[in-house]
């Protein structure tokens, strides 16, 4: 009950490279069984920009699963762009979760933008101004949201799709001093607490792609100029490791 | 008390140090731009850009808008345009 499950985020489409991506994803029905998007799919956070990547990633022999990352919300059009998407046939997680059959198995996938914060003793608190309380409180709403939400899942096979990050593994290679805003331990612990078989994330084009959680799960930075590839490609649960 | 402003006031603006920021700061708010990831150092009169973009157009952006925030300063674009490869092998997790 193997699933192959595909993942890129950072695309940052825009006019200037319009259908440049396309040709990569050709054949991935033959490499993978969905495609996750982690996020900054456009640069500016335009409708325009979200229409090309509706036109880019539309239309797939296999299911796309998408969330939007910061860029994406940078011209207040997130609601616009996330409905182009899913006019596309694109699937838009926004702190909740999906069920997509896969052969003989059931992947559940759960997750949004996610948000930062920092990471567990070197990060910030829901403490002093409002704005300071808001800035965490968002992080931990969102964490609260994918708790509730890989709790009720029943399935074979469980990934949460992030834009942030929920460790500093993968962030390996970005200034440190910038950590707090790659992501945040919330995530993490969340996700720890009902488990999973992947987290896969964006947003540290610097970083390094493989980290894993407190608790075991693994973790995967997707972002492109991280991979340097158009996706990358995950099997999961195998009966034999071999046969993936 | 002299009503001349000291003299200190416009170097300490213009030090390596605030040049950068306020550089690495126009790569992430000018909409040519909205590059948060590249790196901006100072050493003399030299600025070096690094750091990664998706195409050459936005390299070149990256650029324009460094000299436009750094007047006086000489700028290496040493920024990359990510090249995207077919998919690789896959991991088994």
């Amino acid at each position: 009950m193997k699933v192959r499950v595909a993942a890129v985020g950072d695309v940052h489409l825009g006019e200037d490279i319009r259908g440049r991506y396309r040709p990569r994803l050709e054949g991935i029905e033959q490499r993978a069984d969905v495609l996750l998007l982690a996020g900054d799919l456009t640069r500016h956070g335009t409708p325009e920009e979200g229409r090309i990547v509706a036109e880019e990633f539309r239309d797939l022999r296999v299911p796309v699963v998408a969330v939007l990352g910061n860029h994406d919300y940078q011209s207040d059009a997130e609601d616009e762009i996330i409905a182009l998407l899913r006019d596309a046939g694109i699937h838009v997680l926004e702190d909740d979760s999906m069920v997509i059959p896969c052969g003989e198995a059931r992947l559940g996938v759960v997750g949004g933008k996610g948000f930062c914060g920092g990471f567990a003793g070197k990060c910030a608190s829901e403490f002093g101004e409002p704005e300071m309380k808001a800035f965490v409180r968002h992080t931990r709403e969102i964490a609260d949201l994918w708790h509730k939400a890989l709790k009720g899942l029943d399935v074979d096979h469980r990934v949460v799709l992030s834009h942030y990050s929920p460790v500093k593994d993968t962030l390996a290679g970005e200034p440190p001093e910038i950590y707090p805003f790659l992501g945040s331990y919330l995530l993490a612990e969340a996700v720890d607490a009902e488990g999973a078989d992947l987290f896969v994330h964006g947003h540290a084009h610097a970083g390094v792609e493989k980290g894993v959680t407190p608790g075991g799960v693994r973790v995967r930075n997707v972002a492109l100029p991280v991979l340097r590839r158009a996706y990358a490609v995950y099997c999961l649960g195998g009966e034999d490791p071999e046969s993936c | 008390m002299s009503h001349e402003a000291p003299h200190s006031v416009a170097s300490h603006h213009d030090a390596p140090h605030y040049v950068a920021a306020r550089v690495q700061r126009a790569l992430a708010e000018d909409e040519r731009t909205y590059e948060l990831g590249i790196r901006v150092d100072i050493r003399g009169d030299q600025l070096f850009l690094r750091g990664q973009v998706e195409g050459a157009e936005r390299r070149a952006h990256v650029a324009a808008v460094a000299v436009e925030n750094a007047p006086g300063l000489t700028v290496h674009n040493e920024v990359t345009v990510v090249e995207v490869r077919e998919p690789g092998e896959e991991e088994t997790l």
